[in-house]
């Protein structure tokens, strides 16, 4: 069986990633901060960071993980994905739609992901490892999820009820 | 230099899986609630009995797992602390849900060529600088108020 041919469940790739994190973070040094193996808010932060401090002398502040070189998941995740999707053929550019929402949507998750200092993923990581305001977070973070599916459908809902009514 | 090469490692990895499986941290969470489809949130069971694999065995095995698990030990919550956490982890389950996806997911639909993933993208780097100009200030302020 080729690699073309290998069918991923969710539940594996997150058994992957939740044991690959905790690999880094025992073997590669990726500490301190504590489970700090995968995420997608602090890492980018860290490696734009460095650069900036490098490049510019902003002084803007990283992780001491990233003290001597920094964290390049976000790289890795962008150049897995690209490869997976080129494999597949489905790597093809497709039309922008609500550009500003989305635009909104990005610079508000990583404002609101780096006052909590931590993603979606590393708040499951914060969990597992035992940590009281991970796993507060985490329950946080479902509810705001509740919350915004609940906005969503009502917004459709009166969407749709404007429309018949017109 | 380490950590670099193995974060770059670990991300192609999880990048290609996320890719292949549609692995995300929000629509999990988000398809359980409109359609009971539980596929997704296997994906965030699977991190994290994965993460609390991995640290129950390399604790064990006695390699850099300090502290593990905190809840066994005294932790002082302050009170600004509690209130930040919960505040900005409520705007990124909200904001998460608006756009369909965390951070992890949007990066890979971006890495797909979905354009509107891109200008997410820029709106997130855009994001960074202005948390670096005023809103890191800002944490600090209200952490100082909190008090």
């Amino acid at each position: 069986m080729s690699l073309r041919q290998v069918k991923v469940s969710p539940f594996q790739a997150g058994l992957v990633l939740g044991f690959g994190s905790a690999l880094v973070q025992a073997y590669f040094k990726v500490i301190p901060p504590l489970a700090y193996g995968v995420c997608m808010v602090c890492h980018p932060k860290d490696l734009f960071n460095w650069i900036a401090d490098h490049l510019l002398h902003l002084n803007w502040g990283y992780s001491l993980a990233s003290t001597n070189w920094p964290l390049l998941t976000v790289v890795g995740v962008v150049l897995g994905a690209m490869v997976a999707a080129h494999q597949h053929g489905e790597l093809r550019l497709r039309s922008v739609r609500q550009p500003l929402f989305y635009f909104i949507n990005g610079f508000l998750m990583i404002n609101f992901g780096l006052i909590l200092g931590a993603c979606p993923i590393r708040i499951v990581l914060l969990s597992a490892y035992g940590n009281w305001l991970g796993i507060i977070g985490w329950a946080c973070v479902v509810i705001g999820v509740l919350l915004g599916t609940w906005a969503l459908r009502w917004v459709a809902a009166r969407t749709v009820k404007r429309s018949e009514m017109a | 230099m380490i950590a670099s090469i193995a974060t770059l490692v670990l991300g192609f990895v999880i990048g290609y899986l996320g890719q292949r499986s549609r692995l995300c941290f929000v629509s999990g969470y988000r398809d359980f609630i409109l359609t009971h489809d539980t596929n997704l949130l296997k994906g965030v069971l699977g991190a994290f009995i994965g993460a609390l694999g991995g640290f129950v065995i390399f604790g064990f095995l006695g390699s850099g797992i300090l502290g593990f698990p905190m809840l066994l030990q005294t932790t002082i919550l302050t009170r600004s602390a509690l209130i930040i956490t919960i505040v900005s982890a409520l705007g990124v389950g909200i904001v998460g849900a608006l756009a369909g996806g965390c951070p992890y997911r949007m990066h890979v639909l971006a890495a797909e060529g979905k354009k509107t993933y891109w200008v997410y993208l820029l709106g997130f780097y855009t994001g960074l600088v202005f948390y670096n100009l005023a809103t890191v200030h800002f944490v600090d302020m209200l952490k100082t108020v909190l008090k």
